[in-house]
């Protein structure tokens, strides 16, 4: 019990110093990379994660480090609390474009009800204003992909969505440009004709604050299949 | 249908009129350079009406008077930032409508004095008095079907008189609510309302978003975007019939339409390419025209004249605005301060966007053409500015209390009034081009 905590101890603190930061990356999107920049990762990425070191942070390095094996950490705060970027984000320093999902016999359709499973996760999130795909999605991203090229009767939709700063309808071309970022990575496995894309805008929020908690929470892509 | 009838001009045409009169022609001379030289001077149209107490608006009195009109003009009035509403214990025992009035005495309370009268419901008689030479100017206005235009077109009227400006308060709002909007089910409406946000009515209703409101310019049909097929479209709507018809759905984005002056395109951002583009599309045969070319977002396009559109794009790394032709070419950049200034609309001359400085969002006005811009909105996360006909206001949403909420504000920033609307979240006000029915 007494050695755990002191170990505890200081993984929080550094846990509340690099979400210090965080509040200053956000919006510049220092962390992100473009779309095809695989691995790059730069090691401040993993400052953007989840504030308040509310045990996001522990999951979050399990998902950018290596695909499907990561998927059974999340189990923290239900369907949030992975998910919401704080998810992945402290993985970015595991470099997530090496190995995609390493066992594709996951990758089936039962996979995508199963909360243990990496494809479970279907949001994507994005730094203020930009469209590039932060690091630590390129598993998640490829194993949707996989899921898509393995059933070539399966169609996506990819809903962007945007904070709701600036106006709307700029936002609404950003949101769309968020889609097709994740799509064109889809597409690298040959499913682009599978699937579509759109954008919302600012008009359907998940979270309703005005603060920099939600509006990370709304930047997002979310990939829904048809019939699932 | 409904005319202003100006019965009688001015009564009396002492000297100090005509001196007036010359005097401020050279004072407009002088303001329309300022325009030039200086980024925009919002308080030019008030410089031409000389005042001793410029800074506060000019100073008239309204009387009470039956019938509720006064109410709504004392409100118009002051929400256009050129006046200032002297309080009615100033002139305490004023003769009513047409009684005898020594109008030269009150000299130093007001420069003008407004007396009315409606009976039952019949037509509305307002007579303007100077207080500087005893002119008077009557106005007969004919009922309506909606009371409160009445008193909008007397408030148009007066401002017109002493303004030399067309007045905009006989005009509408169109604006998108939305209630329970994280919800799985919220509804969104488009609303039509006057343009003190009296009378709302909805004229559409969806479980999917609506957006970007744009109003032809006879004020009849409403063009706007639909998500309602699960993905994006533009149509256009006839307030009065309620006949719609489909503008544009192809594949992405169908949005950001604006009505070209002349009534016969829409501008708006598609992406049917795979990147969001300016284009044109005939109302009447469809036919389209790709206006810009670049791999950045272009979107939110407004015309100015015919020959000219003015849009957002972040061609240049943030989003600004930029002016191009209506036939294509090269796209002129025309915002620098900032790193996020987009939605512009346009009207006499003057744009208003909206400008993100320090993390906040605030409605931003210049002259076309300026350099500078001055801002007129103090809120945090300040949206979709529009301007009135004439350019003397604009309406934008603000969070107050947790809520988009519609606010004017004159452009000289003097006047900021809070408009009441139904429930919900509000969004995206346009303002109506000036009503002709």
């Amino acid at each position: 019990m007494t050695i755990k905590t002191f170990i505890a101890i200081p993984v929080l603190i550094s846990i509340f110093a690099l979400g210090g930061c965080s509040q200053n990356q956000n919006d510049k999107g220092s962390g992100a990379i473009g779309s095809r920049g695989g691995g790059t990762s730069k090691s401040h990425a993993g400052g953007r994660s989840g504030k308040g070191g509310s045990g996001s942070g522990t999951q979050s390095g399990t998902i950018g480090r290596g695909g499907a094996s990561g998927v059974n950490s999340r189990n923290g705060s239900g369907r949030g609390g992975a998910g919401r970027g704080g998810a992945g984000r402290g993985g970015a320093n595991g470099g997530g474009g090496g190995n995609s999902a390493n066992n594709t016999s996951d990758i089936t359709l039962a996979g995508l009800n199963d909360p243990h499973n990496l494809l479970s996760q279907r949001i994507i999130y994005f730094d203020y204003d930009k469209a590039s795909i932060r690091p630590e999605y390129m598993v998640l991203i490829n194993t949707h992909a996989q899921l898509l090229a393995k059933y070539p009767n399966l169609r996506m939709r990819l809903e962007g969505h945007a904070d709701e700063r600036g106006s709307r309808e700029y936002n609404v071309a950003l949101s769309e440009a968020r889609a097709q970022s994740v799509k064109s990575i889809m597409a690298i496995e040959g499913v682009g004709g599978q699937i579509k894309t759109i954008g919302y805008g600012e008009e359907l929020p998940v979270a309703t604050g005005h603060d920099q908690k939600s509006w990370q929470k709304n930047r997002r892509v979310e990939i829904k299949y048809e019939g699932y | 249908m409904n005319k202003i009838t100006n019965k009688s001009k001015i009564v009396k045409k002492g000297g100090g009129w005509v001196l007036h009169t010359a005097f401020s022609r050279v004072l407009a001379m002088l303001a329309g350079l300022a325009l030039m030289l200086v980024s925009v001077n919002v308080s030019a149209e008030l410089e031409l009406h000389i005042s001793k107490t410029t800074d506060e608006g000019i100073p008239i009195y309204i009387a009470n008077f039956a019938g509720g009109a006064a109410g709504i003009i004392t409100a118009d009035l002051k929400r256009s930032g050129r006046f200032k509403i002297v309080p009615r214990g100033k002139i305490p025992r004023i003769s009513p409508y047409g009684g005898s009035l020594n109008a030269g005495a009150y000299q130093n309370v007001a420069e003008y004095i407004i007396r009315g009268r409606q009976q039952g419901g019949g037509d509305l008689e307002i007579e303007l008095i100077s207080t500087s030479d005893n002119a008077r100017t009557l106005y007969r206005i004919t009922p309506n079907i909606n009371p409160r235009r009445v008193a909008h077109k007397a408030a148009d009227a007066i401002y017109e008189k002493i303004t030399r400006r067309k007045g905009a308060f006989d005009t509408r709002l169109a604006y998108v609510t939305v209630i329970n909007k994280t919800s799985k089910n919220p509804t969104f409406r488009l609303y039509i309302s006057d343009s003190d946000g009296f009378n709302p009515q909805a004229i559409l209703s969806s479980r999917k978003p609506i957006m970007s409101p744009a109003w032809s310019p006879d004020g009849s049909r409403l063009a706007y975007v639909s998500f309602e097929t699960n993905s994006s479209a533009v149509y256009i709507q006839n307030i009065f019939t309620g006949e719609k018809r489909l503008i544009s759905a192809r594949e992405g984005i169908n949005g950001a339409p604006a009505w070209s002056p002349d009534g016969t395109r829409l501008a708006l951002s598609l992406s049917q390419n795979g990147n969001p583009e300016i284009y044109t599309i005939n109302v009447r045969n469809g036919r389209l025209q790709q206006i810009t070319h670049s791999s950045a977002i272009d979107t939110e396009p407004v015309w100015y004249g015919n020959g000219s559109l003015i849009f957002t794009s972040n061609r240049g790394g943030s989003p600004q605005l930029y002016r191009i032709s209506s036939k294509g070419g090269k796209a002129q950049r025309l915002t620098f301060n900032g790193k996020y200034n987009s939605a512009p609309d346009v009207a006499n001359n003057k744009i208003t966007f909206i400008t993100g400085t320090r993390g906040a969002f605030h409605v931003a006005i210049k002259s076309i053409g300026g350099s500078g811009r001055d801002i007129l909105s103090n809120g945090t996360l300040d949206e979709s500015p529009t301007l009135s006909p004439n350019g003397a206001m604009v309406a934008y949403t603000t969070l107050r209390n947790g809520q988009n909420t519609l606010a004017v504000v004159s452009d000289n920033a003097k006047s900021r009034q809070f408009l009441r609307s139904p429930a919900g979240d509000v969004r995206e006000p346009a303002w109506s081009p000036y009503l002709h029915q």
